[in-house]
């Protein structure tokens, strides 16, 4: 009677201390609904603040912003930070203009089958992926930007 | 020499097992923090390498590469 | 000497293995923004007790990365040396008297005190340059390059290192050479091995300059276990050829019953040695083995890093070292981390406490205590910071022990008696300043 009891309350201990899974109060919206982007060409970006290359990459995100919102263009930076200060304290010295989303247990990212960080999928008008690209390199951002400009002016058939 | 063996034996038997260990890309805040560099800070590593090898009969044997981030 | 030791490729290879880290070169994650130039200084104390050795260094790394973790890293070190170092010779229990290695004077030392060679003050300039770079997607490679001068010994090394990630950046296999090619200009030639210190003016018994070269590798496997464990594991090789005695460095010529230094009869108005020491000579290749496992283990903040090396060579040596240290964050700016190590090793075949006149004079031989039996134990406290302007400031104390032995079989006579291995205490004090 004792011995599950005991073998219990040592893997809640287990559970909480070694767990990933932090309780915090950050959005989950592992039920991201891409529905409301439909015809538009949506960049889902997955970044977080211990990610090196992601300053560098929130600059040129926030360029393309600037440049092909008009046009249709909507980006979604996906934070995969355990905890939301974390990602609060990289947002405050590298502003996004791009809408930003939380997914803090990995959820989206294993959909997503993200395989290094940061990954970005460009997502076309017709809801097909168009393209993925694995980390930021500086060199390959005219290559980054082709991919996007490439699903901007695919014709969408009514 | 069998001690030499069985850690050969032991790295050998990690790497077997490798392709089935670690975390997930977006599972490496941890381990990209600083403190978890296999090698923390340079300078104090290359002090003490420097001391002990003039001090002692054996040198080196740290190694380099993996761990962190994971990015780019 | 014991600075002779210390220009090795391993050191070289350590200077500028420190630099690479992975796929994230010591990038500060919770700095501001990325600065053009890293730099990473620190100065040191290394102070043993009594007459011994004390050093003073200065050291930078300056590092700055280029589009695409393209990395330049640049390292300067200035060393000031003073203090003495154990020639070898065995105290007596009579005052002794020995020719200085440039031969130009003679020093004395007391009855009963270990006899310490006090020649030395010099200073030493270190350089080392390395470039990483991204190879494809998954590796990267590091090439580099070091020097050094005093005014006895000159190195030149160069380095490579190739990482390879598999299992999305969960396992990485890396392999690293370093070659090192010095040379000695010790103080009025290297002597003749094995063969007797001479009167003050006497440098009949001396050779030229000597060098030698050091051939490197290093295998390795890092492993991330799970978010909070990283663990790795090297095989390293090692092969040094050319001159590997240290010129400076004597044994007493011993009575094989008494096991009293034999005296020498000196000529009226020359100086020189009291009694009888040969130079050392040690073999003119050593090729050492290692491996090294190493864990880092995060829990909720702190930070355990536990290493374990062990190495063998072809002189005999076998070596155990255990070094912990654990990491203790104090709020978001500041740590302590303690720190031990555990070192033991076994000695050279063919160190000995000093040669018997009753057996022939063996092909090598060398009394420095650095190839004997010892334990030694280092325990130390870290204190780092982040300072006002957000620099990272660190302050570390250490205490280092050295006992050693010299198992009675090899004892003669009245060696039994006495307390023969130098025991080493020293003081380690360094300040760090990264910015």
């Amino acid at each position: 009677m004792k011995k599950p009891l005991l073998i219990t309350a040592i893997l809640m201990v287990w559970a909480i201390t070694v767990s990933p899974i932090v309780w915090s109060e950050s959005t989950v919206s592992e039920n991201l609904d891409l529905s409301e982007y439909k015809g538009k060409v949506v960049v889902l970006d997955f970044w977080a603040s211990w990610c090196v290359p992601c300053r560098r990459s929130f600059p040129w995100l926030n360029t393309m912003h600037d440049k092909y919102a008009k046009d249709g263009l909507v980006i979604i930076g996906i934070n995969v930070d355990n905890e939301s200060e974390s990602a609060a304290r990289f947002l405050q010295q590298f502003p996004a203009e791009f809408k930003i989303s939380y997914d803090a247990n990995g959820v989206l990212a294993r959909k997503f089958d993200v395989q290094g960080m940061p990954s970005s999928f460009v997502i076309g008008r017709d809801g097909q992926m168009h393209a993925r690209h694995l980390g930021f390199k500086v060199r390959r951002q005219d290559e980054y930007e082709a991919a996007i400009v490439a699903a901007l002016q695919q014709e969408i058939a009514e | 020499m069998n001690r030499t063996v069985g850690l050969v034996a032991f790295t050998l038997l990690l790497c077997a097992g490798c392709a089935s260990m670690g975390v997930e890309p977006w599972e490496r805040d941890v381990l990209a923090k600083q403190e978890m560099q296999l090698t923390t800070d340079e300078l104090e590593a290359a002090t003490d390498d420097h001391i002990y090898f003039s001090k002692e009969a054996s040198s080196g044997g740290r190694g380099f590469g993996g761990g962190g981030c994971g990015c780019n | 000497m014991s600075r002779k030791e210390m220009r090795s490729i391993s050191a070289a290879l350590a200077a500028a293995t420190c630099t690479l880290l992975g796929s994230g070169i010591s990038a500060p994650v919770d700095a501001q923004e990325e600065q053009a130039w890293d730099f990473n200084t620190s100065l040191l104390y290394y102070g043993e007790d009594g007459d011994r050795v004390k050093d003073f260094s200065v050291s930078a790394i300056a590092r700055r990365m280029f589009v695409d973790d393209r990395y330049l890293t640049l390292g300067i070190t200035v060393d000031g040396l003073t203090g003495a170092t154990p020639s070898g010779a065995i105290r007596q229990d009579v005052a002794q008297t020995f020719t200085r290695p440039s031969g130009n004077a003679a020093y004395s030392v007391a009855a009963g005190v270990l006899p310490l060679d006090d020649t030395f003050k010099d200073t030493r300039v270190a350089l080392s340059a390395g470039w990483q770079q991204p190879v494809g997607e998954t590796s990267l490679i590091n090439v580099g390059a070091s020097a050094s001068k005093e005014y006895d010994y000159t190195h030149f090394g160069v380095n490579a290192k190739y990482a390879q990630d598999f299992n999305q950046r969960n396992t990485t296999l890396s392999a690293g050479f370093a070659y090192s090619f010095d040379s000695l200009e010790p103080v009025g030639g290297a002597p003749t091995p094995l063969t007797p210190m001479l009167d003050v003016g006497d440098t009949s018994n001396r050779l030229g300059d000597q060098d030698k070269d050091v051939l490197d590798f290093i295998f390795g496997v890092t492993q991330v276990v799970s978010r909070n464990l990283v663990v790795q594991a090297n095989y390293s090789y090692s092969k040094s050829d050319g001159y590997l005695t240290d010129p400076y460095k004597v044994l007493s010529l011993v009575d094989g019953t008494s096991g009293d230094t034999l005296v020498r009869s000196l000529t009226p108005g020359v100086e020189g040695p009291s009694h009888q020491f040969l130079f050392e000579n040690r073999p003119g290749e050593r090729t050492k083995h290692s491996i090294y496992g190493q864990a880092k283990y995060y829990m909720s903040g702190k930070v355990l890093d536990a290493s374990y090396r062990y190495m063998t060579d072809d002189w005999e040596i076998d070596s155990h070292t255990v070094d912990l240290r654990y990491r203790i964050p104090f709020g978001a700016d500041r740590y302590f981390e303690p720190h031990l190590r555990f070192y033991t090793q076994t000695e050279a075949e063919f160190y000995m406490l000093s040669i018997p006149d009753s057996l022939p004079i063996p092909s090598f031989a060398s009394a420095d205590y650095r190839l004997g039996n010892f334990d030694a134990i280092t325990a130390g406290l870290k204190y780092g910071w982040r300072t006002r302007n957000d620099k990272e400031m660190s302050v570390r104390l250490e205490a280092y022990r050295q006992t050693g032995s010299v198992p009675s079989s090899q004892l003669t006579g009245n060696q039994a008696g006495r307390d023969n291995y130098p025991d080493l205490n020293a003081v380690i004090l360094q300040v760090g300043y990264r910015f």
